[in-house]
């Protein structure tokens, strides 16, 4: 679910998934992990640009480890590196539903908390603290609207509100592409199910729920980005998308805006490869990273929330109000259940690879 | 277009290599077999054996059993063949147009069909929608003149999808049809002419059967980008036009369930080849690869 577009893998892609599935076969010139260096594959861009800067150039001029980059940190690449022996990443820089599936596919090393600094982990909330992935950036799913179709006061609130297409006139856009785990929580939420009754999910009850919705929706974007352009030219009235995304957005002057209650918060995590040629210098990079001044940092240059509350204590209150994770959006949203998406079914999937498959399946059968 | 390129190449130099023709092919050879063989058998092994151990069909008949799947390839079939058949429209005329004017008019024509080529697939798509969206121009425009009262729904439907894929594979067309359209020796619908045919029974008794591996060529070219393409349809398309493409991209990078993924990626190898295999037997096989012109 981390936003970043993709280009270079989708125009890949689009030319033969085969070559795709070749490229472990075809890896000339792998990153290589060598003692005093570790890799870190993340998702290019901005972020990636952020990070060299406030965390990965500070990191090796403290530590003199050096830091590589590379990416982007996809599941079908751990698993060729791990499947052929040959592991070039040790650090990844991903999403839930990836992790879920890669923990599920042994690709991962669990993380050992017992190395990792006391102080700075407590101020990351424990659902944060996963066997296999530490939350560092958090992204939310929120009710993203225009503000011309929706003037002061007769804004939607509640997902209830996004699925009222009497009450709430206007086309919707939800988040759809092969791979992203649809939003079932909004549409119990819309259902009338208490937030903290949300999970376990009923699963039947949810997808009823998304039929309603169906007929509302114009547009099941493939990327974020994508999302905030249909929003701001009007192309659609509401939005599911990525909140602090859309708050840069409206600073930049689109029509846009934000509710952040009953938003939905993920992280993007750390996450240790399988095999990784040295941990130590991974432990060190994590206790690095988390530390909330890095993290407050990164945030003042891409728009995610971080986890660490400590970083609050470095950003002013205007900078605050943006981010999903101040102490005041905070309480205002819940947290994906990672236990839940990540159960493993009597078919040996997880319930986040089931309802993946599934979303796909919904969107066939009803096209 | 081997044709093509056979006609140019012939250039005076390099006769030493032309002269080892043997050793040219055997470079072809090898590097086919590295970049191609080696990763499709790779493919197949993942599609009929998978994790497991010993060979089965057990993902075949995962396929054969889901109609969800089916749904998928006949989709992508559709847009396939849809595009292609507009393309050939679209792209038949305007290759004419570009092998009989002054060669400064056909390199505009070039031009104005490449020049989307070389732009990145998501500003293109981007156009579109600032041009047939809800609150796009020609909406507005039509709405403004008042002869429609709501928006036309040109976008996120196969409306949207047919249009973005045929903008983008249009060059695939043109192409190889005008290259074949420029050699076609002039005199010869002249002399249809002079001994009485009409100018439309001159071109469709003369022109036209001689451009006919031009088009099949096209086709044959478009018709393959088209049943791989996904990126157009995700952004344009709406939920009805969901293509195999995107699921194989689901199966492989986030459900990591490679063997199904292969198979799928397979079936649709298969099928492309079946329909070539059909278009070969009905047009004779020597046209359809364009090795055979007249």
């Amino acid at each position: 679910m981390t936003d970043a577009f993709r280009p270079g893998r989708r125009s890949l892609l689009a030319t033969g998934a085969t070559l795709a599935l070749a490229r472990p076969a075809l890896h000339i010139r792998p990153a290589r992990a060598d003692k005093g260096e570790i890799v870190v594959s993340s998702w290019g861009g901005s972020r990636t640009k952020a990070m060299r800067e406030v965390m990965w150039t500070p990191f090796e001029k403290a530590t003199g480890i050096r830091v590589r980059e590379d990416g982007p940190p996809e599941a079908a690449r751990v698993k060729a590196m791990v499947d052929s022996g040959n592991v070039t990443w040790d650090v990844l820089d991903t999403d839930i539903p990836a992790i879920l599936t890669m923990a599920n596919n042994k690709l991962l090393e669990p993380i050992d908390y017992a190395r990792i600094d006391k102080g700075k982990l407590g101020k990351i909330p424990e659902v944060l603290r996963q066997p296999y992935a530490l939350g560092h950036l958090i992204y939310s799913f929120n009710i993203v609207y225009n503000t011309k179709s929706f003037p002061e006061g007769a804004q939607p609130r509640t997902w209830a509100d996004v699925w009222d297409g009497a009450k709430f006139k206007g086309a919707r856009s939800f988040p759809f592409r092969g791979g992203l785990s649809p939003q079932l929580e909004f549409a119990l939420i819309a259902d009338g199910v208490p937030v903290d009754k949300v999970y376990p999910l009923d699963i039947e009850r949810a997808w009823k729920a998304m039929d309603r919705l169906r007929p509302l929706v114009t547009k099941w974007y493939a990327n974020h980005a994508e999302a905030i352009q249909l929003l701001a030219t009007g192309e659609v009235d509401i939005c599911c998308t990525i909140g602090p995304r859309a708050l840069v957005a409206k600073g930049e002057g689109a029509p846009v805006d934000v509710e952040f209650a009953g938003g939905k918060l993920a992280p993007d995590n750390w996450a240790i490869v399988k095999g990784t040629r040295n941990p130590d210098a991974v432990y060190e990079y994590l206790n690095f990273v988390i530390d909330g001044k890095v993290q407050a940092e990164l945030a003042k240059r891409i728009p995610y929330g971080p986890s660490s509350q400590a970083a609050f204590e470095h950003l002013d209150a205007a900078a605050a109000r943006q981010l999903n994770t101040s102490p005041e959006n905070l309480a205002k949203q819940f947290w994906v259940d990672t236990a839940w998406w990540g159960a493993v079914a009597e078919n040996g999937k997880t319930n986040n690879e089931n309802q993946t498959e599934r979303y796909a399946r919904w969107m066939i059968r009803r096209g | 277009m081997s044709g093509a390129a056979s006609m140019t190449g012939a250039a005076r130099s390099g006769r030493g290599w032309r002269a080892r023709p043997g050793l040219m092919v055997a470079g072809a050879l090898v590097f086919c077999a590295l970049v191609y063989l080696w990763p499709m058998l790779t493919l197949a092994g993942w599609a009929f054996h998978g994790d497991k151990a010993g060979w089965s069909f057990a993902e075949l008949l995962r396929v054969a059993g889901d109609e969800d799947y089916h749904i998928a390839f006949a989709t992508t079939f559709r847009i396939a063949v849809t595009t292609t058949l507009v393309s050939a429209f679209l792209g038949y005329p305007y290759a004419y147009l570009m092998a009989t004017s002054s060669s400064r008019l056909a390199m505009l024509l070039a031009a104005a069909v490449m020049i989307p080529f070389w732009t990145s697939i998501l500003a293109r798509s981007l156009a579109w929608m600032i041009l047939l969206g809800r609150k796009g121009i020609i909406n507005e425009w039509l709405l403004g003149l008042g002869l429609i009262e709501r928006p036309l729904p040109m976008l996120f439907n196969s409306l949207g999808v047919q249009i973005g894929m045929v903008h983008v594979l249009l060059p695939f067309m043109v192409l190889p049809i005008w290259a074949i359209l420029v050699r076609v020796d002039q005199s010869l619908p002249r002399a249809a002419r002079s001994l009485g045919a009409s100018p439309a029974r001159a071109f469709w008794h003369v022109t036209f059967p001689l451009s006919f591996p031009g088009l099949a060529a096209g086709c044959a070219l478009v018709f393959m980008y088209a049943i791989g393409f996904y990126i157009t349809p995700a952004l344009l398309g709406g939920p009805s036009d969901l293509t195999v493409a995107t699921l194989i991209e689901m199966v492989v990078r986030d459900l990591l369930d490679w063997p199904f993924g292969a198979m799928l990626s397979l079936l649709l190898l298969a099928s492309v080849a079946c329909v070539f295999a059909v278009g070969a037997v009905v047009a004779g096989a020597g046209r359809l690869t364009g090795a055979e012109h007249a």
